[in-house]
């Protein structure tokens, strides 16, 4: 429930989530990003295209985790998987990021997300994997 | 022995199939190293790790937690399928 400007490194235009939701473990719960009109992260200012919607996947895992700012501070995204895209956001929609950890190894964590909009329809789900640790 | 094979040859399946790898399961070494720059190995990384790690979940119902054990399992086919092994014994 708290702001997240210490939680995320992301800014604004590259920021896409609001704040968390529910927490219901280390990684896993549930976050919420606000569709903003006439902003970079529209389509002409309106539709959110759908790569930005895998990018609201990984912040919301990131928040997420992000209470270690050793590890939220210093991941990035390695991969991207098994994404299907059901509805496009439109400017004001809020989305509900659901995200929890499919697999770990290591440094490497796989996270699986559902986005919903605000009547509870399924935007996307898919997953997305991230490296913690400066690129190499 | 044909139950070695047939392990042996799930595994290749499962590496190809999980990892998208467009070659024959066939010509995977049972010796080759899968990870590394060895040119005789496939040259995977770590991100490939992760995916066989919830490959093997699925398919075997084992669960690879650990990072270091993770790389010794990995090692090649063989080493996988002794680790499989251990863990159904």
């Amino acid at each position: 429930m708290s702001p997240l400007r210490e939680d995320l490194p992301h800014v604004y235009p590259f920021r896409f989530v609001e704040r968390t939701v529910e927490k219901r473990g280390p990684a896993e719960g549930r976050v919420r990003a606000l569709v903003t009109a006439g902003g970079r992260r529209t389509e002409k200012g309106e539709a959110l295209p759908p790569l930005t919607l895998v990018e609201v996947v990984a912040q919301a895992a990131l928040l997420l985790e992000g209470g270690d700012p050793g590890i939220g501070r210093s991941g990035f995204l390695a991969g991207v998987s098994g994404f299907e895209f059901e509805r496009t956001p439109v400017s004001g929609d809020l989305l509900d990021v659901d995200v929890r950890i499919a697999g770990v190894l290591g440094p490497i964590v796989r996270f699986e997300g559902t986005v919903t909009d605000g009547e509870g329809r399924r935007v996307c789900a898919g997953a997305v994997t991230v490296k913690k640790g400066a690129a190499a | 022995m044909e139950q070695v094979a047939e392990l042996k040859g799930r595994v290749k399946a499962l590496i190809v199939r999980q990892l998208k790898l467009e070659i024959d399961p066939e010509t995977i070494r049972d010796d080759a190293p899968l990870f590394g720059d060895d040119a005789s190995g496939l040259g995977l990384d770590s991100i490939d790790a992760l995916e066989l790690v919830l490959g093997i979940e699925k398919e075997f119902g084992i669960k690879v937690q650990d990072e270091e054990v993770g790389v010794k399992a990995f090692a090649s086919v063989n080493a996988l399928c002794e680790f499989i092994g251990s863990k159904a014994a």
